[in-house]
């Protein structure tokens, strides 16, 4: 693998009309997820009406904050995107609203990772990328974020 | 339309290989042939062909004309992994019954290796659809990695050990050692087991299956005819699938578990079997992880001990149930499945050689890792 050339892209989401709404946010800085505006459930999956009443959706806003509900450290250089950043540690995290996200966990190379650990979700720009990808760090490595009044 | 009983009474495959040199078409075209040759049936009397793709194989309508079957009754090509390996054989069964064709040939034919490798996550032509849109960017889109993140879970659930993973490839490449069509025979021991380089942590290189080129084909007909054709006909009599949570890979609810763990109910609900009656287990294993999880949801041992099973011989000869006495898609090859159902009938009719499992009359395929898969059970008639 030719380490001095260019950085491949990784691969692209296909954003569709159900979905436009996370993407939009991100390119705002900000990470709103699926929720049913009538009985108010999270969809993991963004969806036209909830998967549980039928109800209308939109984006809202969560608090960033979850838990890794599994991890994996990735050595073998599967994707030629990320090669140059072997090992690097694959996070899937439970936000505190519920629905599960995969993504980098920052700055990690696997000792000291676990199930349970907190972390703070963010977005960033890989190289190559037309979107911004949610990515984390463990929330003892950044300043704990104000919880917003319930 | 009455229903009737349908029976397996074909096998065929082609040489597995890193590098075939040829069309997934060609190969399949060779598979059938075979399965049909095994069976005592000629080409022209195909009605149904059922195959199941990736966007990485020949169409069904294709593989029929290559071999003279130019008029079908059921020509299905069914988009998935090895997800729909139980699938394809249950809805081939099930066209039979229904009189929907007399001779269906079910296949999977792909260049595993030489073509387009799961194990590869470059940047595709198009970008990604669906719940993977949100895995795409961070490159979580390679199969190791999502087996690879129920395996931590398991560990994290049950305290499974790293050498866990290991009993489960070393019992398969030991059953692969006895197989002439393995792709790798060569022993492993612990040591070499767990000094292999990590792929992605906890999988290391032998917790893997084998990128393969290669087909496989099957051959179903009605039972009626089956009893005039050369070997004795194998029966399904117990049969389950469960395609879960919208197929995510990552809101599954509980990732120490599989699929499996739906439809091992629909399964043993289906039969009067129980899983101590199998004798043959031919369990998906794209990874150990994945056998790990659907020996114990599909009972063969309780959960969180398939470690201690594989480790105390108990899925070996002279154990509990032989688990793969084929080297599986780890050893075998990754025919994406279809390779399991193969070995299951060669199992039943006493042809397995060197690795024949001693009176095997019942075998358990299963199909699938993650939310979606499924199981049957055939049954010999010998």
């Amino acid at each position: 693998m030719n380490r001095t050339g260019p950085v491949p892209a990784p691969p692209a989401p296909l954003i569709d009309t159900d979905s436009a709404g996370f993407w939009e946010a991100t390119r705002e800085g900000r990470i709103a997820l699926c929720r049913c505006s009538d009985c108010g459930a999270w969809l993991a999956r963004p969806l036209e009406r909830c998967s549980s009443c039928g109800g209308p959706t939109s984006f809202t806003d969560v608090t960033g904050t979850g838990t890794v509900y599994s991890f994996i450290v990735v050595h073998h250089a599967s994707v030629p995107a990320f090669a140059a950043l072997v090992p690097y540690v694959l996070a899937l995290v439970e936000f505190d609203e519920g629905p599960r996200l995969p993504g980098m966990l920052l700055d990690e190379q696997g000792p000291g990772v676990a199930i349970g650990q907190r972390v703070s979700a963010e977005l960033t720009q890989f190289t190559g990328a037309e979107e911004r990808a949610v990515v984390y760090r463990r929330v003892n490595d950044v300043e704990q974020p104000s919880v917003p009044d319930a | 339309m009455e229903t009737r009983e349908a029976a397996l009474v074909g096998i065929g495959r082609t040489p597995f290989s890193t590098s075939s040199g040829r069309t997934p078409l060609a190969m399949a075209a060779e598979a059938a042939r075979a399965a049909l040759h095994d069976a005592g049936l000629q080409p022209n009397e195909v009605d149904g062909v059922i195959d199941f793709h990736t966007n990485d194989s020949a169409s069904a309508v294709d593989v029929a004309r290559a071999i003279g079957a130019f008029d079908l009754g059921l020509a299905m090509d069914v988009h998935g992994g090895g997800n729909v390996a139980v699938t394809v054989v249950g809805q081939a069964f099930a066209a039979v019954q229904a009189g929907i064709c007399e001779v269906a040939v079910v296949f999977r034919s792909l260049q595993g290796r030489s073509g387009n490798r799961y194990g590869r996550g470059e940047r595709p032509a198009l970008p990604m659809r669906g719940e993977m849109q949100f895995a795409a960017l961070n490159g979580f889109v390679v199969p190791p990695m999502w087996i690879a993140m129920f395996a931590q879970r398991h560990k994290h659930v049950y305290g499974t050990r790293d050498e866990d993973f290991g009993y489960i490839a070393i019992t398969t490449r030991k059953h692969a050692a006895a197989n002439p069509h393995a792709m790798q025979r060569q022993l492993i021991d612990m040591d070499d087991y767990l000094s292999a380089r990590w792929i992605c942590e906890p999988f290391r290189l032998y917790d893997c299956c084998l990128e393969t080129d290669g087909a496989v084909a099957l051959v179903v007909t009605t039972l009626e005819r089956a009893r005039s054709l050369r070997h004795d006909p194998i029966r399904i009599v117990g049969f389950g699938e469960a395609h879960t949570h919208g197929g995510s890979w990552t809101n599954f609810t509980d990732m120490s578990e599989m699929y499996s763990a739906y439809a091992s109910k629909r399964l043993w609900a289906s039969t009067g079997l129980r899983p101590s009656d199998m004798d043959v287990a031919c369990m998906y294993d794209c990874f150990t992880g994945t056998v790990m999880a659907t020996v114990e949801d599909f009972g063969l041992c309780p959960k969180g001990e398939a470690g201690t099973f594989f480790g105390e011989g108990r899925a070996s000869y002279g154990g509990d149930v032989v688990v793969n006495p084929h080297g599986g898609l780890l050893s075998e090859g990754y025919l994406h499945g279809l390779n399991h159902h193969y070995e299951a009938v060669l199992q039943l009719r006493g042809d397995a050689g060197g690795r024949q499992v001693p009176d095997a009359r019942h075998a358990l395929v299963t199909a699938g890792a993650g939310p979606a898969g499924g199981a049957l059970i055939y049954e010999a008639s010998r």
